[in-house]
């Protein structure tokens, strides 16, 4: 294996879960973590999970099903709070609209099963070549997951924009830094599941890690950023009293 | 095509696609003068008029079946348009409403908070109309659902800006 490929490989799998545990005290030290409670655990728990794999791969470099076995039941873990914090981006953003929220609730819901059932139909007919079975389930699912998230998270931004609401700044960020990570993991877990050369799969290897990476500098990058507060329209408004003059004119 | 460039392909447009959302966020903040020049151009009496149940039973009895379908058909392609229009200045109301609401003044951020939800409403209420109304310039035969409570919930986001205007022009006077 080449030196620098090493070195690649070992900076994106620890460099963004370092910079995850300093999310997760910045969002403790700005109380945000009672505002985005999943979105903290998340932080937390894929921290956790790495120094776990990290220590594994540390003292037991041979035990790779070991590995294996862990990654893959921390992933369920990793992957049932995404959907908590996708909910709870929903919850911030239509906190305050009664009506949209009932019409979203319901809308996400259908897309929801939609989007499940076209995952599952998705990985019936599409499953790959890929012998090995754990690696395959692994990437069937990561694929599945990955169709869920990405529709729900594009769902949620035409929604809101179809409505003219503006997002506050750490959801829109949180949002963003997941969107980028589940269509990168749309990909990489489509190509996992064809016959690639070992080169191939080691280059590819680094993508989902380097998506991951880019997502954390989002969340981090929105979180160093101060909440600007948006110059209300009435802050400025000498065109108003002709506005109303023109409503008024309105029966 | 095999499936895996399918859905590498709709990977590249999704990263595409939240690169542009979060690029063009910062252009979503409303703009006052766009939403009064709507206003301005919004004819609300003529659209009244257009949806007018009682003129549309008179404009049935008075005219031939062929006829009728026809008037009727432009009525509703008319009435689509300013249905659009209404659309457009809900979406409007509720950007001013959204941006009024972050507002450090509490009073500016309550009025902002009903704006925001009633214009939310309105638009609701437009899209279900701008369906009624395609179904009708479909099937001028059918006999569409009243848009009074669109007209009501016009009246209701209008009223509610003119009492927010009339609330900072006393701000002014009395500081």
């Amino acid at each position: 294996m080449m030196q620098w490929y090493k070195f690649v490989l070992h900076y994106l799998w620890i460099a963004p879960h370092a910079l995850l545990a300093v999310v997760s005290v910045l969002m403790f030290v700005r109380r945000l973590h009672k505002t985005f409670p999943i979105f903290f655990l998340y932080t937390l728990y894929e921290t956790i999970e790495f120094l776990l794999l990290f220590v594994i791969a540390g003292i037991a470099p041979t035990h790779r099903v070991l590995y294996r076995y862990v990654f893959t039941a921390t992933l369920a873990g990793s992957i049932a709070l995404r959907f908590g914090i996708i909910q709870e981006i929903f919850n911030h953003v239509f906190r305050d609209y009664s009506r949209l929220e009932t019409l979203g609730a319901a809308s996400m819901r259908w897309l929801t099963a939609l989007l499940a059932v076209a995952a599952i139909l998705l990985a019936f007919y599409s499953s790959g070549t890929v012998p090995d079975s754990l690696l395959s389930g692994v990437a069937l699912l990561s694929r599945s997951v990955a169709i869920i998230q990405a529709g729900l998270l594009l769902f949620l931004f035409l929604f809101s924009h179809m409505f003219g609401l503006s997002w506050r700044s750490y959801a829109f960020g949180i949002a963003v830094g997941f969107g980028i990570f589940a269509s990168t993991e749309l990909a990489v877990s489509a190509l996992h599941l064809t016959d690639l050369t070992e080169y191939s799969k080691d280059l590819l290897d680094l993508l989902p890690t380097g998506s991951y990476h880019v997502s954390v500098l989002v969340w981090l990058g929105y979180l160093l950023a101060a909440e600007k507060p948006v110059v209300a329209a009435t802050d400025a408004v000498p065109e108003m009293d002709q506005w109303s003059g023109e409503l008024e004119r309105t029966p | 095509m095999s499936a895996t460039l399918v859905f590498v392909l709709i990977s590249i447009t999704l990263l595409l696609l939240f690169a542009y959302l979060a690029t063009r966020r910062t252009r979503d903040l409303p703009d006052l003068d766009r939403t009064i020049t709507a206003i301005r151009a919004l004819d609300v009496e003529a659209f009244r008029n257009l949806v007018d149940p009682e003129e549309e039973e008179f404009l049935r009895a008075s005219l031939p079946a062929q006829e009728f379908r026809r008037v009727k058909r432009e009525r509703s392609r008319t009435a689509l348009d300013y249905i659009k229009e209404l659309s457009r200045v809900s979406l409007q109301f509720a950007q001013f409403g959204d941006a009024a609401q972050r507002s450090p003044d509490p009073v500016i951020a309550a009025w902002g908070k009903r704006i925001a939800n009633s214009a939310i409403y309105l638009r609701l209420r437009a899209l279900d109309a701008s369906a009624q109304l395609t179904l009708s310039a479909t099937f001028p035969g059918l006999q569409p659902r009243s848009l009074r409570s669109l007209l009501e919930q016009y009246d209701r986001a209008a009223g509610l800006l003119l009492n927010h205007n009339a609330l900072r022009r006393n701000a002014i006077k009395f500081p």
